[in-house]
């Protein structure tokens, strides 16, 4: 077999397959669970990096499912009938998010979850979860990006309620549940009327013959509401508070992962499937939630007292700065196209950075919970004296999600500060104030749970949960120190797939 | 090493060569300061609003007060918004759903 060519079926397929095997072989011994999640988890992140390399190095790669090599998309008819999936570079840059977030989750989740507590269902659902947002990143197909949508939601809505016997959670994977299958609905909707109007669902194939019908527009309009609400946009988030507040630590950096995925399926159709949309209104409506996220969620994070929480809507908060970078992008296609790209970079190069920085605020909160009992910043305090790592870590991922020089997040709200002054000098100015909000905020946490006199003793924290933080922080300082390099080499040709990529994807798959 | 932002450029190895020559200085106007406190006094101790207690702590709903309380007005509404109800959640979509079908209509 030529692994190359089936690296991109073989990243969806062995976590896939590799979840529904983890109960049975927790059924024989926990130990063997244990190994052979391992080995799912080191072989799927060692296919994404895979793919990842041949599409930066060689351009975009298509796999056809049941073609008899894979690269043949197009049937005799000249129609793309079979499944394909379509890996460009922005596709290769998701992957490789959900398979950072992934391994480090795993890896903290080894010492963080309990026995007696449904590890084995936590891990089944984080790895089904990381097959979903797999597919997504990589379907070249409208109805497969809706099937693994649906499998995102359900392994999501599994971890955040799974945890009957304590917390709120089945409440809050209700909540999540009935959002994430309105929206649903809508895609699947979109997905017919599109289906009904061209007879194909193949991403490129449509996206060479959508016109602007009216269809098409309001495919376009479902579509948005669906993916909107699933990367948790203001209003729309108010189902993330909830999830994230509730979920376990380990699981939580997967649902910021599987926000993000929904985002990229949003860039996908706005300027794949869509050409950009030359209507400036739906451009304006992106930078508007965008702006609108930033803000309302970093107030409400002022006012939280549960450390979970307050993590919680700064993770929404950052959502927000993504939707203002790809915004202004799309909303300046035509006027001001370098700076259009640089917003573009800009909010494709936040995913990255929040991904580790939030990812790190949650496990220091989880592991706060572990060692203390309680995140409540009313009664915490001190805990720096018992927590050292946990503290700096804390305190680390606090200032890069703050967009404090020279750790990772400044870098990319730079970009896109100056790209949106552009647009309005409002937008930035907004975009400021939410981050100096957000400073208030973490300082405000920080001071409260780890600095002053010890109030109450805190249990070691476990090494493995230390090491997977410590990646995380590894990431947050060398994207920070690095910035030129990682925009150089991973988010420009990112950025680029979206901006000019279009045509290269298309004949990637159609062949002219 | 460094990156274009638009209108700027950013390299954090000029930010913390900087930052160091800041520290140098901060650390050049320190060393020149008052010598005769004697360590292990009072002198010491932080100044907590005239707290008296010993192993006095500003928890997390204490620090930035005024802040807070200054902004809870806004934040009140918007809590009020975040009523927990998953029919509010919904009828948030329907709205934003048909904001979206304003905007590709009227304005498509």
């Amino acid at each position: 077999m030529n692994l190359p060519e089936h690296a991109p079926i073989l990243a969806i397929a062995v976590p896939l397959l590799g979840a529904f095997a983890l109960p049975l072989w927790a059924k024989l011994h926990r130990s063997l669970r244990d190994g052979w999640l391992a080995l799912v988890a080191g072989a799927t992140a060692a296919l994404t990096a895979l793919v990842a390399v041949q599409v930066y190095t060689t351009g975009i790669q298509v796999y056809t499912l049941g073609a008899s090599f894979p690269a043949d998309t197009v049937a005799p008819g000249g129609f793309p009938i079979r499944i394909i999936l379509t890996v460009d570079a922005l596709s290769a840059f998701m992957g490789l998010i959900t398979a950072l977030v992934a391994v480090v989750g795993f890896a903290y989740a080894w010492r963080y979850l309990a026995e007696d507590e449904g590890k084995t269902l936590a891990l089944t659902l984080g790895t089904l979860l990381w097959a979903g947002m797999l597919g997504m990143a990589f379907t070249g197909d409208l109805f497969n990006l809706f099937v693994f949508f649906e499998v995102t939601s359900i392994a999501a809505c599994g971890l955040v309620g799974y945890r009957t016997w304590a917390s709120r959670g089945p409440e809050a994977a209700f909540k999540t549940m009935v959002m994430y299958t309105v929206g649903g609905l809508f895609v699947l909707l979109a997905v017919a009327l599109l289906y009904g109007e061209y007879g194909a669902l193949n991403l490129a194939y449509l996206a060479r013959q959508i016109g602007g019908s009216l269809i098409d527009r309001i495919a376009l309009a479902l579509l948005l509401g669906g993916l909107l609400m699933k990367a948790g946009a203001v209003p729309l988030h108010m189902w993330a508070p909830d999830a994230y507040g509730e979920a376990p630590a380990q699981a939580v950096i997967l649902l910021v992962a599987n926000t993000q995925i929904s985002l990229y399926a949003l860039f996908r159709v706005l300027f794949t499937l869509y050409g950009g949309v030359p209507d400036p209104g739906v451009g304006w409506l992106v930078v508007a939630l965008g702006t609108l996220t930033l803000l309302v969620a970093a107030l409400m994070a002022v006012v939280q007292m549960d450390a979970g929480r307050l993590v919680a809507f700064g993770a929404v908060s950052q959502i927000g700065y993504m939707l203002l970078g790809v915004g202004v992008g799309l909303t300046a296609v035509a006027a001001r196209p370098a700076y259009g790209l640089v917003a573009i970079q800009g909010g494709i190069f936040h995913m990255l950075n929040d991904a580790v920085a939030i990812g790190l605020l949650f496990l220091a909160v989880g592991a706060v919970e572990r060692a203390s009992g309680s995140r409540n910043l009313g009664t915490l305090g001190g805990l720096g004296h018992d927590l050292r790592w946990t503290t700096g870590f804390f305190l680390l991922g606090a200032l890069a999600l703050a967009g404090i020089p020279p750790l990772n997040g400044f870098a990319s709200k730079l970009m896109i500060y100056q790209s949106s002054f552009l647009l309005s000098p409002i937008l930035s100015a907004l975009a400021i104030l939410a981050s100096i909000l957000l400073l208030a905020v973490f300082v405000r946490a920080f001071q409260g749970a780890f600095l002053g006199p010890r109030l109450r003793k805190a249990e070691p924290v476990p090494v493995p949960m230390l090491v997977a933080m410590g990646v995380l922080a590894l990431g947050v300082l060398a994207l920070g120190l690095f910035p030129e390099l990682v925009v150089r080499h991973l988010v420009a040709p990112a950025a680029d797939a979206l901006w000019t990529g279009r045509d290269l994807y298309l004949q990637a798959v159609l062949g002219r | 090493m460094t990156l274009l932002t638009g209108h700027g450029f950013w390299n954090p190895l000029l930010w913390l060569a900087a930052a160091g020559g800041v520290t140098l200085l901060a650390l050049l106007v320190w060393s020149r300061g008052r010598r005769d406190y004697t360590r292990g006094t009072d002198g010491e101790l932080p100044f907590l609003s005239g707290e008296k207690a010993e192993g006095a702590h500003v928890g997390g709903g204490h620090l930035y007060w005024g802040f807070v309380e200054g902004l809870r007005p806004y934040v009140a509404r918007l809590r009020a918004l975040h009523s927990g109800l998953v029919n509010d959640y919904v009828a948030w979509l329907v709205v934003i759903l048909a904001v979206a079908f304003l905007i590709v209509l009227v304005g498509g």
